[in-house]
């Protein structure tokens, strides 16, 4: 398949340039596989493969796209495309800048991070791995949903400056599961993101939803006072707030905008917690990473806060073009966040619930539908879910109501920050809307904020 | 041809021992999309796709299978079957679906111009006449977009139903953004209504593109020097700006069946709503009737059939404060019913459909709107207002995982004291309880305050699917609604 798709882009360059366009070539493939899971049974098995082709036409100062899920043996089809693109471009009007084509002095290839044993994972083994990670948890009131999803994704590039191609591709699985209860409504969940198959351990899962499955049924349930709180924020929940961090923080173009609570003036200085450290790191092979961006530039650890001190904006090609500004090697579908972690010994759950605590510990695993309130203030809002605990300090643990926090990226990650676990975790942050793009972030398995504002509780699950 | 090897397939599979069986060809979809950033033409984007959905019910569980290449239909259906299969191994409750008419039928949107026959240069002019209104002073971000829509669908089942389906959609959006003494980036946005009976490039009216091209720019710098909004209990007028979105995520999401029955909870979430609620629940005041109405020609919410093939409905969610109805497809009335141990729902309301071939129906707003009342115009509301706030545009919006709390911000707030508007306010919010929220509705405009809106970018399911629909609603009033938080 690798050079099928390698001599199709190779064709459809050679036609450009009998065409006279300027051309680039951007191949996406798909093969994904989902099994659906809702009130304990599969609700939806599904398979889609799909092949996207995106081709940007170029003309001095103008640029346009055209954009077709084909099949590669439909090669009008795709030529066709070819003449759309260049059709449409003379009508763009020019830009204010001039677009760069990347010139790739060699043909690039990583596989590194594609396992087909993941990729090609059969029906039964997906089954088969909820059935073991749920084993004895289910009831008639106590029902499982989630998902397996897995699959395999290649990104193939040419353009008409160089006969050199680049190629990517991965395997990926994103595993979530839920127990919920039928009557009153509470949620618990557990995730596990893979790489290669022997990523994959359902008795992980098992004991995660078992600890908290335990302590919902058995503890008392309660209402939180409206106030400040002590935060441990889980793995899910972190990667959730990097997310937003890197729309309205350290992105260049944004910045340039407006739309960022960091300036240019800030590189330099410190903006969050000593303890805070957040790196692009592409050498780390749970993230998915691009060893090299689109434009063929190589990608290499790129330190984004150090010890809290702000580094750098990212600069993808097209934002560093407006702007003036070098690119940074970001022009990737997705980047390898790693927050470093810390000193404490609380690495699982249940390691967690055992550490001593002076005050009431508020646990929030996941933030369920984050929004940015007011990005020049880094102010963002979302709701605890998925299985929140109180950590009480006299050891008891409660099951508390879900609640909102709206509240600075620059209180969450400044000073406030008491502790990071120094385990860290893999958080699987890839969505399914558009091409599959799996994505993940390596973040500490709990970090403490303390003194949080909770503006709304609810009374009820 | 097509049509007869589907048919073909879909009387193999039900041979081979399939309950049911759909295929949905799409021959082509079409979209256009144009994005004008600070004049700067950054987008021009055309995309087509075609292929087969196909879907099939085996032993009370679900399977489906997609394909853009249609050269190997046989094992497409196939492994649709295979996928079934497997999902039959682990059922708790078997899928039933509710009864339908066999339907031989077509629809298409109404529109007078394609805007796919429209030149592109017509359309880059259209922007840029668009970006130089916005050019003004203040003003640092201008961002004009452009977004079109063209796909035909046909669908066919084992029941004998074969549906054909053009749709064609037209979004425009303008919006402003600058900053203020502080440095902190305020925005203004224009989505055009619907208006008239099409959705076709006909709708881009320029005189009303440009006289709210005015508009937003005047008022986002009147927030640039307005002061906060502040921390307080008081009324809350929800212009149709803010109010749709109000009506979608805290009504519409609230109220799909699939949501109600548990099938969103590893994802989008649940919902408050339990199905003991229709009936009985008092979801908002005397003043609050709801419909989801797929009939209203000009919205993205009206396509003729949904995607299990039903006729388009107008139905009653909410009657005069209390909670009557769901937004629902055939699988999931069958399923509720046989739960509640009664019949709640006869019938699917015609709300089940996929955003692309390759994605599988799931239950998703047709035109979820709100009746208009008798409470006058915008300024009547506002004199019979002691404290209140009157708010417009959405910033943010963020809601509980059941659609049981929620928080929003919005682009511009205008202070209400003693029934007279006194003053523009910045970083304007509010939030509330879903049912406590709406039963504080103590004020609704008349249908003059009525507006069409619509939601291009609808997100939900797993696949993810981006759906488009729409809400009419009027003007609205709550009462001791937290704000500035």
């Amino acid at each position: 398949m690798k050079e099928q798709i390698l001599q199709t882009l190779c064709d459809l360059r050679a036609y450009a340039l009998t065409k006279g366009v300027e051309a680039t070539f951007l191949l996406h493939e798909e093969d994904s596989y989902l099994m659906r899971f809702a009130n304990s049974a599969i609700s939806l098995n599904t398979n889609e493969h799909l092949i996207r082709l995106e081709i940007t036409a170029y003309r001095d100062r103008q640029r346009a796209s055209y954009e077709l899920i084909t099949a590669l043996d439909k090669v009008d089809e795709m030529r066709q495309g070819v003449d759309m693109a260049a059709e449409m471009v003379q009508h763009a009007q020019p830009l204010s800048y001039r677009p760069t084509i990347p010139l790739y002095t060699t043909s690039f290839s990583d596989e590194s991070a594609y396992d087909p044993a993941l990729a090609t994972l059969g029906n039964h083994e997906r089954l088969a791995f909820f059935n073991q990670a749920v084993a004895g948890l289910e009831t008639d009131e106590i029902q499982l949903s989630g998902i397996f999803s897995c699959g395999a994704n290649t990104l193939a590039q040419i353009n008409t400056r160089s006969e050199h191609t680049q190629y990517f591709k991965t395997s990926d699985a994103q595993i979530t599961m839920v127990l919920s209860h039928t009557a009153l409504k509470w949620e618990v969940s557990a995730e596990q993101s893979a790489q290669k198959k022997a990523d994959l351990n359902p008795d992980v899962l098992r004991r995660d939803l078992a600890f908290l499955l335990e302590h919902y049924r058995r503890d008392a349930t309660q209402q939180l006072p409206l106030g400040t709180y002590n935060i441990v924020f889980g793995p899910a929940a972190t990667a959730e707030l990097l997310g937003i961090l890197g729309f309205i923080g350290y992105n260049g173009g944004l910045m340039k905008r407006g739309y960022s609570f960091l300036s240019e003036e800030q590189i330099g200085q410190r903006v969050f917690s000593p303890q805070f450290t957040l790196t692009d790191d592409p050498t780390r092979r749970e993230t998915f990473p691009f060893r090299r961006d689109l434009t063929g530039m190589p990608r290499r650890p790129f330190p984004l806060f150090v010890a809290g001190v702000f580094q750098s904006f990212v600069w993808p090609q097209d934002e560093a073009d407006e702007f003036a500004m070098q690119p940074t090697g970001h022009t990737v579908p997705h980047t390898s966040i790693v927050m470093q972690g810390g000193d404490v010994a609380a690495n699982t759950l249940p390691e967690l619930v055992a550490l001593p605590r002076e005050h009431d510990v508020l646990y929030i695993p996941y933030l369920h539908y984050m929004n940015i309130v007011n990005p020049s203030k880094g102010l963002v809002t979302g709701s605890s879910r998925f299985g929140a605990l109180l950590l009480k300090k006299d050891g008891s643990v409660a099951v508390p109501y879900n609640v909102r926090l709206t509240q600075s990226l620059l209180d969450i990650f400044g000073d406030r920050l008491a502790w990071l676990s120094q385990a860290q975790v893999v958080a699987n942050t890839s969505s399914s809307y558009d091409a599959r793009n799996p994505q993940a972030s390596l973040v500490p398995a709990f970090l403490q904020v303390n003194g949080l504002e909770i503006s709304h509780s609810n009374s009820s699950y | 041809m097509m049509h007869q090897q589907l048919q073909e397939h879909i009387a193999r599979l039900k041979n081979a021992g399939a309950l049911y069986v759909d295929a949905r060809w799409y021959p082509f979809e079409e979209t256009n999309h144009l994005l004008m950033w600070n004049g700067n033409l950054k987008n021009v984007t055309a995309t087509r796709e075609s292929g087969v959905g196909v879907r099939v019910l085996y032993k009370g569980a679900w399977g489906f299978s997609a394909a853009s290449d249609v050269s190997h239909l046989g094992a497409l259906f196939d492994k649709a079957l295979d996928n079934a299969r497997i999902a039959a191994e682990r059922v708790t409750f078997p899928v039933r679906l509710a009864e339908k008419d066999a339907i031989r039928a077509s629809f298409t949107s109404p529109n007078r111009i394609d805007p796919f026959t429209v030149p592109l240069a017509d359309k880059v002019a259209f922007l840029q006449a668009m970006d130089e209104k916005l050019n003004q002073p203040g003003v640092s971000q201008r961002i004009c977009t452009l977004t079109f829509i063209r796909k035909q669908i046909v669908f066919m089942d084992a029941e004998g139903s074969e549906i054909d389906k053009t749709i064609v959609e037209v979004f425009p959006s303008l919006e402003v953004m600058g900053l203020d003494a502080q440095g902190e980036m305020h925005s203004r946005k224009f989505s055009p209504p619907r208006m008239g009976d099409t959705r076709g490039w006909e709708t881009l009216d320029r005189e009303v593109f440009n006289a709210n091209a005015e508009r937003i720019v005047r008022e986002m710098n009147e927030v640039r020097t307005a002061e906060n909004c502040p921390r307080d209990v008081r009324s809350v007028i929800l212009l149709p700006g803010i109010m749709f979105l109000q009506t979608h995520e805290t009504i519409g999401h609230a109220l799909e069946l699939d949501r109600i029955l548990g099938y969103e909870l590893a994802f989008a979430g649940g919902s408050f709503v339990r199905l003991s609620d229709f009936g009985t629940l008092r979801y908002g005041s005397d003043k609050l009737t709801v419909r989801a109405d797929a009939t209203i020609p000009n919205s993205p919410g009206s396509f003729g059939y949904d995607d299990d093939g039903i006729p388009a409905q107008n139905n009653l969610l909410i009657d005069h404060g209390l909670l009557v109805g769901a937004i629902s497809g055939r699988q999931m009335v069958e399923e509720a019913n046989a739960r509640a141990g009664k019949v709640i729902f006869d019938g699917s309301s015609g709300a089940n459909r996929a955003t692309s071939f390759y994605r599988v129906p799931i239950e998703r707003m047709t035109n979820i709107n709100v009746d208009p009342g008798n409470d006058g115009t915008l300024d009547d509301i506002v004199s019979k207002t002691e404290r209140g706030i009157i708010l417009d545009g959405d910033k943010s919006w963020s809601i509980g995982s059941n659609r049981e709390q929620f928080h929003f911000a919005t682009d511009i707030g205008w202070l209400v004291e003693d029934g007279r508007v006194t003053h523009v306010v910045k970083n304007s919010t509010y939030q509330g309880e879903t049912v406590k929220f709406y039963n504080s509705l103590s004020a609704v405009g008349d249908p003059s305050t009525w507006e069409v809106c619509y939601v291009a970018n609808c997100g939900k399911g797993q696949p993810n699917q981006v759906m488009q629909l729409g809400h009419g609603v009027p003007v609205c009033r709550f009462d001791h609604v937290r704000i500035g938080e």
